[in-house]
């Protein structure tokens, strides 16, 4: 077990090492200079030879890159080129509200799917079943965008009951959450149903029923563990998905998520804000990563760490 | 029982947190994106010189006229030679309670063009001195500059305290509000200043920018009450407000020039006749209605009719829609299969769809259009700095005196991405800053002539800036340039 996470540490580092330094090497091979994003069509040689000393754009790439390095370890992240405000505040503004909003729409979807996959997998041939079916893969095919516009649309402006957009209370991500959580919850109905339906097939369901354990006893205690594995792997990795931001839902609702961070940046090649963003949002999911992994042991015995 | 309490729990609850944000005095805008810097040297975004208007003052500010009032400055006297100003101030009072002194104008000028600070500093380089004096400052220029004023409107020469820190986070200026939070991807948060010196106090005593990149959510944000005002409306959801209850749209000219930019360095169209083939292959009335949805000026000179002194309106005839005299003029030029590539810039969906309506307009004749929609920084850095191009199309903003627009075509300037090179034209410009009044006027007439004569580029259209608002919002003033008068605003 020591041995293991010491092997899963050394390749944390090394990932995001490289994750790192493949972004650098990107942004800085990409057509588009941020300096003359900065100046826009009103800029003046002069002005631009100056804000390129001032970036540091006219020196070499890999002193550049091992300076920029030594002072992110130290905790100097610098100013955001494209806010002008320290990387440190913006990126600690975006990064609680990204996560919770992670949390809830995993929560939910998790939440919703189990009644929902259960359902479908004991009543598999009933016409609720075939319904629920039906209503998995619509979730599944509808367009974020659209299903926020449409949410927006019936609760905001029809009803009047939720707000239509930004981060002011918690009312104000019900409607972000739905939107994120009807796609997963689609998803993960169907691994539950999918894996229950093989549970409920297996030799040791038979037995159980067979030693007249009660119903509930044989479809959580042994069906569903065992089902659990597929529906809960996928939502780990849907939770990953979104700790990097969700750029149409943060749109459409006008949320200040990491998505939003990083869309904008790329699009100023904002070095040091892109920088910070991408290497936090890898070592999270790394780290999650790691912890989802130690929980499915938990779950699954079988599981070894070695 | 207790379903029914929980629900209706549910419902109060949720009455009592949304109701918050219909309070009175309170006005919420929805922009596309957050401001660059409030720093004056720094900021060159138009984003920020929307808000910041109603943040920093110059000596002087610009009216919705196009003209330019007095602001810090009571009034002024020009010399006989046109190049000593005296600006006498008036006592004002700085956001930090601190009085307005003559070393906080000169600290921010000088400032404002020194090539080491400021990123637009250039724009301010016929400034030879400048000097405090009792109540006034005299600024002496190298040589007389017709659109002096005009500049000092601008952000970059907005008046601030000597000792103030950091501006771009917290700007301290003199306008009738002042920011009090920000929240980047989020809001800004304005807040009235009680002591501006025209002791006039705005209606609403606090103003929020949220931040809205999407255009249909700013849309149903304003028909669900969240915001009272869009300040510049994208024409691809005007008819989703256009027939809604309790929402109006005022429409104005943008002062934008919307053009096909050429490569006049680069053959074949270094030839007048392929460059004018092209112009008169143009229908651009079917520009104005597919990509503008009709909405918008149809343009035959550099400047926007917002121009109202200097604009040209007699240039219509030169480049009538004749494809049949374009054809005849593409032979002449021995290009009739000429193939070319035009470059969109995809952050603006309007100018892509303007151009591939164009592309469609320029193969009937016969041409091979390749089209190319590049990113916004690719677009920068491959046509509008290394000028490697063939066709492009842009908007260049407008500002309140022709030479800031026009210079750009004479054959040194920086900004001259058209490689456009005409010797009577660099001389009128130059005449230009040294004129007054009608001859002044008739210099520009001129100059906007051989610009529809010898086609830098092809002028498409000024499109309608449209302000869409909540019925009972009133005192929308529009500008001539990229500014939200926030004091004017009531309801």
């Amino acid at each position: 077990m020591k041995r293991y996470l010491w092997r899963r540490a050394g390749g944390f580092l090394l990932t995001a090492l490289l994750v790192n330094f493949a972004t650098f090497f990107i942004l800085q091979v990409l057509p588009g200079d941020p300096a003359l994003l900065m100046l826009g069509t009103e800029g003046s040689p002069e002005a631009y030879a100056a804000l390129r000393r001032e970036l540091s754009l006219d020196k070499p790439v890999l002193p550049r890159y091992g300076q920029w390095l030594l002072r992110f370890i130290g905790g100097q992240w610098g100013n955001s080129w494209r806010y002008s405000l320290p990387v440190r505040e913006l990126v600690s503004r975006a990064f609680p509200l990204s996560l919770g909003l992670a949390l809830l729409a995993v929560g939910a979807a998790a939440g919703a799917a189990l009644p929902v996959g259960l359902y479908m997998a004991l009543r598999p041939r009933s016409f609720g079943s075939r319904l629920l079916s039906l209503g998995t893969q619509l979730g599944l095919g509808l367009p974020q965008f659209w299903v926020g516009i449409l949410l927006i649309q019936l609760f905001a402006v029809q009803l009047r009951l939720l707000p239509p957009g930004g981060a002011e209370g918690w009312v104000s991500f019900l409607l972000p959450t739905l939107t994120l959580a009807l796609p997963r919850m689609a998803v993960l109905s169907r691994f539950l149903r999918a894996g229950m339906l093989e549970a409920l097939a297996e030799d040791y369901v038979r037995t159980a029923r067979a030693k007249g354990l009660p119903q509930g006893s044989v479809l959580f205690k042994h069906a569903l563990r065992n089902a659990a594995l597929g529906p809960l792997t996928a939502a780990g990795v849907q939770f990953a998905q979104l700790l990097a931001g969700t750029i149409v839902v943060e749109q459409v609702f006008g949320l200040p998520g990491v998505g939003q961070l990083l869309l904008n940046g790329v699009f100023q090649r904002d070095l040091p804000l892109v920088q910070a963003v991408v290497t936090l949002v890898v070592l999270l999911i790394l780290l999650f990563d790691l912890a989802f992994d130690l929980c499915l042991g938990l779950l699954d015995p079988r599981i070894r760490y070695e | 029982m207790w379903k029914r309490m929980g629900l209706q729990l549910i419902i109060a609850l949720l009455l009592l947190t949304w109701g918050g944000f219909a309070s009175a005095q309170v006005l919420n805008v929805a922009i596309p994106q957050d401001p660059d810097s409030f720093d004056p040297t720094r900021t060159v975004a138009a984003a920020t010189s929307e808000v910041a208007f109603n943040i920093y003052e110059g000596l002087v500010k610009a009216t919705p006229e196009g003209g330019v009032a007095p602001a810090l400055a009571s009034h002024w006297t020009v010399d006989q030679g046109g190049t000593l100003y005296t600006f006498y101030l008036r006592e004002a009072y700085f956001h930090d309670g601190s009085p307005v002194t003559v070393e906080d104008v000169v600290h921010s000028l000088n400032r404002a063009r020194d090539p080491e600070l400021a990123v637009r500093a250039g724009e301010l380089a016929v400034i030879k001195e400048i000097t405090a004096l009792e109540n006034a400052v005299q600024i002496e220029l190298h040589e007389p500059h017709g659109a002096f004023l005009y500049l000092l409107t601008e952000v970059y020469a907005s008046i601030y305290p000597k000792g103030a820190g950091d501006l771009s986070r917290k700007p301290i200026g003199t306008g009738p509000y002042y920011l009090a939070d920000w929240g980047p991807n989020q809001r800004l948060e304005l807040r009235r200043f009680e002591h501006h010196w025209s002791g006039q106090r705005p209606y609403f005593a606090q103003v929020n920018f949220l931040i809205m990149p999407d255009e249909n959510s700013m849309v149903l944000n304003l028909k669900a009450g969240r915001i009272q005002l869009i300040p510049r409306l994208e024409v691809s959801v005007l008819h989703q407000v256009e027939n809604s209850p309790g929402i109006k749209v005022l429409a104005s000219p943008m002062n934008l020039v919307q053009l096909f930019a050429i490569n006049n360095a680069r053959p074949p169209f270094d030839d007048l006749r392929v460059r004018r083939a092209l112009a008169l292959g143009l229908n651009r009335e079917e520009i104005l209605l597919g990509a503008a949805w009709g909405n918008g000026f149809l343009l035959d000179s550099a400047l926007s009719p917002a121009m109202a002194g200097f604009y040209h309106d007699g240039l219509g005839e030169i480049n009538p829609y004749d494809p049949q005299r374009a054809k005849e003029l593409l032979r002449e030029a021995g290009q009739e299969n000429l193939r070319f590539t035009l470059t969109l810039p995809a952050n603006y969906p309007f100018h892509v769809q303007a151009g591939e309506i164009a592309a469609q307009q320029w193969q009937a004749l016969g041409l091979e259009v390749d089209l190319e929609i590049v990113e916004w920084g690719t677009w920068l850095e491959r046509v509008y700095t290394q000028r490697d191009y063939d066709v492009s199309i842009i908007g260049l903003a407008g500002r309140l005196d022709p030479h800031a627009i026009l210079v750009r075509y004479t054959t040194d300037s920086s900004r001259n991405f058209f490689n456009f090179s005409n010797a009577r034209y660099d001389e009128l410009i130059e005449l230009g800053l040294r004129a007054e009044g009608e001859e002044r006027r008739a210099i520009y007439l001129e100059a906007q002539e051989i610009l529809a004569r010898e086609l830098p580029g092809i002028f498409i259209m000024d499109p309608q800036q449209l302000a869409a608002m909540r019925e009972e919002v009133q005192g929308w003033r529009s500008y001539p340039v990229y500014v939200v008068d926030l004091a004017s605003l009531y309801q």
